[in-house]
């Protein structure tokens, strides 16, 4: 029990850090994004070579798509924290959690369809080389994503079979 | 609801409280307050064999069919 209350704590606290980071993330990429306009002469500084605003334009959709990548977290990191609260508060099986499952597996699906943008980018610009957005297939996230949409099925199974016991004596 | 619980009538036949049976069945008095009150959703039958044991009485007893 003391271990179980422990990982429930953990997990809490784990989504709120990184929820955290999130934001941290975003408020980093709003900045990028705003001082590639207002403070152009030092980036011309900082990236030496005659592609500069090809290299500033890239930056730039990097950024944009590091947006679009933090909203996805956002949507996960919210659902996951509303589950852990239901665990810690011992009333998992509820309907609730069966929609943030689902909203999970959509933001999931959302954040691996970012790589369709992610190849677009590394394409369109060649000047950004190695800095430019590692836009690899990754099997693993697929996976994640049909196994969240399993595990939402199964969740609402479970919240039905949990109504059904409800009120047995 | 057309099945009607009279566990009230039977325990006073045998005279006894609702605490006292359910520390014999080892059900909790909330939970036997449902049942009796006819909240219960479902009975299992091994609380129903319980009940039966202890106040020694038949299923039919507790739980009667009335048509609507």
């Amino acid at each position: 029990m003391i271990n179980r209350d422990n990982l429930v704590r953990s997990s809490a606290l784990a989504v709120r850090v990184a929820a955290i980071a999130n934001g941290a993330f975003v408020c980093a990429l709003l900045l990028g994004l705003a001082a590639s306009w207002l403070m152009a002469d030092r980036l011309a500084a900082l990236l030496p070579g005659d592609d500069l605003a090809e290299k500033v334009a890239g930056l730039r959709w990097m950024m944009a798509l590091g947006l679009a990548m933090a909203g996805g977290a956002f949507v996960v990191l919210r659902a996951l924290g509303g589950m852990v609260a239901t665990v810690a508060a011992g009333d998992p099986f509820i309907a609730a959690n069966t929609d943030r499952l689902h909203r999970i597996g959509w933001a999931l699906l959302f954040l691996q369809l970012l790589d369709i943008p992610g190849y677009a980018i590394r394409w369109s610009f060649p000047a950004l080389g190695s800095a430019g957005p590692d836009a690899g297939l990754s099997p693993g996230g697929w996976i994640a994503v049909l196994m969240v949409f399993v595990l939402a099925r199964i969740f609402a199974a479970g919240t039905a079979m949990r109504d059904d016991l409800e009120g047995v004596v | 609801m057309p099945i009607i619980v009279t566990l009230d009538a039977v325990l006073e036949r045998k005279g006894m409280t609702l605490t006292q049976l359910s520390e014999a069945i080892d059900l909790t008095l909330a939970n036997l307050s449902i049942l009796k009150t006819g909240k219960a959703k479902a009975v299992r039958f091994s609380t129903l064999e319980a009940i039966c044991h202890v106040l020694d009485c038949q299923p039919g007893e507790i739980l009667a069919f009335e048509r609507d």
